[in-house]
């Protein structure tokens, strides 16, 4: 395995089952995938896809059925590797009987951190996602924003390497989102290493460098964000001074090779087309990995 | 007293076998649990993958045995306590404020045994709210956790299952410690105040006095009188004032200190000042001697019949309880108990019998008078046997007759007690009922030798203790039925656990067809059907399959008797209710049980944990 590759996840299979060992669903079918260090790697696809099974098997909350989850090399269920880990759930799972720095303290005293390190880093932590005035009021009277806030602040109580977020964004408000934002790239541009699992698809759109669509289970798309969203039989030219007249041979040019010019600029597709397009796709040809379009 | 476990307990001797059945069993338990983990594992992955994994298993678990962080299992305990918190313990504690401020209402300081009741009462109710407490706590706690999900941002942390499991325990068990210590401190006051309480002298009893200390005066030859102290708590005490005790100044003032006659179970001292004139100041004091921690020192009891014989067994008068054994009135029967070990330098001042017999009579008689009995001591060397002295019983009341070191006998012996009659430290106490026709009933425990008595306080937080290890117990289980079971079911099934091993003889007797009326569905039946529990059933098809199916429940009551501890060793309230001291052996025994189960408890605990998908 590479030392760039910080989650592997090899033929990763998930299989629900009820009480007496039915299958009932098929979660996550042979996912492979790698996640190098230092990348934002956004998990996308609709509810059901199999985007929180893939989260919580590398983080050894689920076992596979089959397949294999390594996380910094180490097997998903390993407890050595959660201390380089920091994870913000779905919806924020804390004590709501812990105040802010109560809760912070306690998930700082779970990494082992001396008292003066968690001291300085609770402080650090409730200034930086902003709720020095709330935090000494119980997390039950937290707005869900403030609760997201807080749940980030644990997930970086251990200054992880590795960050595992569950839809960052959800119950912020427009300028807790762009701050969401900027702090996961912040954190890249420290060195971290990001996966993260989102519906909002302009913010995947806006931070992952790289991202992977899942549907029913299965891997649909994998790639680069900006080599998945280019639009290849179109050319994009963009040039600065050039003179009525070279834009007439340019033009000409063009005419001359059969082309057909539409405009100067050309056009970028939103995530969001390229989310809807992979998706109705694959419904209609289902068990088929969408190809072409990158 | 009586009490069936009141057996001399050596934990010297005790630990050894017990070690190595504890270790037979868990040895079992843990390879028996190894192997299906790996069937499991096969049966899922193959049979190299699956070894492998079971494999890993084994290497992970054995890791997180070992390698607990103290600092990490400490904050999980802090969270603990600060979920018990929220989950509002202090109801309970409010619930025992009540109780204990209502109780002066209905339990009665003027009953025979005023300090039994008490003390049976706070240690009780106690027991019972604490045991309550920590079958909610400890059964709810983690599967809220995963229920809520907040045990995601816990296991993704570097936090091994064992850490969570232990930091669970020792979170509730700190709650349960604090609010047990604080109900002691209560209960201690309560008992204290509750039986607190002075007698004085009736103006008639005063004049009687007044009359006597005037002859003495007088002259010094005056006889002493004997009179009777004012009601309080529905008894009076006799008191002996004899003017030949009492000291006299150059002013002619008369001092005296007296003790009153044991009435419910304790005394007064009396001290009083008579000036030459003027009124006489009496100062009674608290009671005393009724909060006791006695040390008896337990013989070996055998029995003689009606004819001089040896014999296994009294005489059964049809008591359904069989601890008992009846010795025949004016007949050779007698029960005999043999001490060991006894040296001079013990016994001071006399050999203490206490004794509490059981009286059974063919005919009233006169029922204002004990049926009178004779105490003998025989040297089991020579055989050579010395009458101490008849006495009258006080039937089911604790009566204690003092051995002098030399005593005369009817025959005109002098014996000296060590010399003549103990052997190699062994003496033997013969217990005879004089009365034909009356019946003298005697267990094991039922006379021993009065070493000296423990502080009362100590025993009474030794009580506590007892409770204590029960309240660790029930947590230890509660914990494990957690790592696997929903709420509700863990409730019922630590529910269950406790119930199993407050009743465990009754569990026992049921497993071994002992009970009248049959095992679970012949009971059933008996009750639907309206049948009592000592008539046969027809003999119709229908009754034989209840009878296969009560045998088959049988082979599981004694499955699960056998893997239930048993909570009546754990319990001291009758040693603390009876006053006898809870030996350090015994406090060793229980302490050593509750960790044989909660170690394994805990160390299932965390497999079922370990082995759990938490977001499942």
């Amino acid at each position: 395995m590479s030392a760039e590759v910080v989650i592997e996840t090899r033929s990763l299979t998930k299989v629900y089952r009820d009480f007496w060992g039915r299958r009932k669903v098929e979660a996550l079918k042979a996912l492979d995938l790698d996640v190098r260090r230092g990348e934002i790697f956004g998990l996308l696809g609709p509810n059901g896809s199999g985007k929180t099974t893939t989260i919580k098997l590398i983080l050894g909350l689920l076992f596979p059925t089959n397949g294999e989850a390594l996380v910094f090399g180490r097997p998903a269920g390993d407890v050595e590797k959660n201390a380089r880990i920091g994870y913000l759930p779905e919806e924020s799972y804390l004590y709501r009987f812990l105040n802010a720095e109560e809760t912070l303290d306690f998930y700082a005293r779970l990494f082992r951190l001396p008292r003066a390190v968690r001291r300085q880093r609770v402080y650090d932590l409730i200034e930086q996602v902003g709720l020095q005035r709330a935090k000494r009021r119980q997390l039950r009277e937290y707005s869900k924003g403030m609760t997201r806030r807080i749940g980030l602040a644990q997930a970086l109580i251990n200054d992880p390497e590795l960050l595992l977020l569950d839809e960052p964004t959800t119950g912020l408000d427009p300028i807790g989102i762009r701050e969401m934002k900027d702090l996961i790239l912040h954190l890249r541009d420290q060195g971290k290493t990001i996966l993260m699992c989102s519906h909002r698809l302009d913010d995947v759109q806006d931070v992952c460098d790289r991202i992977a669509i899942l549907h029913q289970g299965e891997l649909k798309e994998l790639g680069r964000v900006d080599s998945l969203l280019k639009v290849r039989d179109m050319t994009e030219i963009r040039a600065t001074g050039l003179s009525e007249e070279a834009k007439e041979e340019i033009r000409q040019v063009i005419a001359r090779h059969g082309a057909q010019l539409l405009s100067c600029d050309n056009p970028t597709a939103t995530l969001e087309e390229l989310f809807v397009k992979i998706i109705r796709e694959s419904e209609e040809h289902p068990g088929r990995r969408v190809r072409g379009v990158a | 007293m009586v009490l069936e476990t009141f057996h001399a307990v050596n934990f010297a001797e005790w630990i050894g076998p017990a070690a190595k059945v504890w270790l037979i069993a868990v040895v079992a338990l843990l390879v028996g649990f190894a192997l299906l983990r790996w069937l499991f594992a096969v049966l899922r992955q193959g049979p190299a993958a699956g070894t492998l994994s079971a494999l890993n298993f084994l290497w992970a678990a054995a890791a997180d045995l070992l390698l607990i962080s103290p600092r990490r299992t400490l904050a999980l305990a802090g969270l603990t306590i600060k979920e018990s918190m929220r989950r509002r313990v202090v109801i309970v504690f409010a619930v025992f404020l009540i109780l204990v401020a209502f109780a002066g209402w209905f339990l009665d300081p003027g009953s025979n045994q005023p300090a039994r009741l008490y003390l049976s009462f706070v240690l009780t109710t106690t027991s019972y709210l604490v045991l309550l407490l920590a079958v909610f706590l400890s059964a709810l706690s983690l599967p809220a956790d995963i229920r809520n999900h907040t045990i995601h941002t816990v296991v993704t942390k570097p936090v091994r299952p064992s850490e969570i499991v232990l930091g669970r325990v020792l979170g509730f068990a700190a709650v349960g410690t604090v609010l047990l210590g604080l109900m002691a401190a209560i209960s201690y006051v309560f008992v204290l105040r509750g039986l607190d309480h002075k007698h004085d002298f009736s103006a008639a009893a005063r004049e009687q006095l007044a009359v006597m200390w005037r002859d003495a005066r007088r002259n010094d030859s005056t006889q002493g009188i004997a009179v009777s102290t004012d009601r309080v708590q529905n008894h009076r005490h006799t008191v002996f004032f004899d003017p030949a005790q009492e000291t006299v100044d150059e002013q002619g003032v008369r001092r005296g200190a007296i003790r009153t006659d044991t009435e419910n179970g304790h005394e007064h001292e009396i001290q009083y000042v008579v000036p030459a004139e003027g009124e006489v100041q009496f100062v009674c004091s608290p009671p005393e001697n009724h909060l006791l921690a006695r040390v008896p020192i337990y013989g070996k009891l055998r029995f003689k019949d009606r004819a001089g014989k040896d014999a296994d067994k009294g005489v059964n008068v049809g008591d359904e309880w069989t601890y008992r054994s009846y010795i025949q009135g004016g007949s050779l029967a007698a029960a005999i108990w043999t001490f060991e070990n006894l040296r001079d330098d013990q016994f001071p001042d006399g050999l203490p019998v206490e004794m509490t017999l059981g009286v059974f009579r063919t005919h009233k008689g006169d029922i204002e008078k004990g049926v009178p009995g004779s105490l003998s001591v025989r040297n089991p060397a020579t055989g050579d046997e010395a009458h101490v002295r008849t006495f009258a019983s006080r039937e089911f009341q604790t009566d204690l007759q003092v051995i002098p070191l030399e005593f005369q006998t009817g025959d005109g012996r002098t014996i000296n007690l060590f010399r003549d009659m103990v052997a190699d430290g062994k003496l033997e106490v013969w217990l005879r009922c004089v009365a034909p026709q009356q019946y003298f009933g005697a267990g094991q425990a039922d006379l021993y030798l009065r070493a000296r008595d423990a502080s009362f306080a100590l025993n009474f937080v030794k009580g506590f203790a007892g409770i204590w290890l029960q309240m660790v117990m029930i947590t230890g289980f509660g914990v494990l039925f957690s790592t696997f079971l929903s709420g509700p079911i863990a409730i019922l099934a630590t529910g269950g656990a406790l119930l199993g091993g407050l009743f465990s003889d009754f569990l026992y007797q049921l497993s071994q067809h002992k009970v009248f009326g049959g095992g679970p569905i012949e009971a059933m039946i008996r009750l639907v059907t309206q049948q009592n529990v000592v008539t046969e059933l027809p003999p119709t098809a229908q009754t034989t399959v209840a009878k296969m199916l009560d045998k088959a429940a049988e082979q599981w009551m004694w499955l699960i008797w056998h893997m239930l501890p048993d909570f009546r060793v754990l319990s001291f309230s009758d040693h603390v209710a009876y006053g006898f001291d809870i030996s350090w052996g015994l406090l060793a025994m229980a302490v050593c049980q509750t960790l044989a189960y909660v170690g394994p408890a805990f160390v299932l605990g965390y497999v079922f944990l370990k082995s759990r998908e938490l977001a499942q």
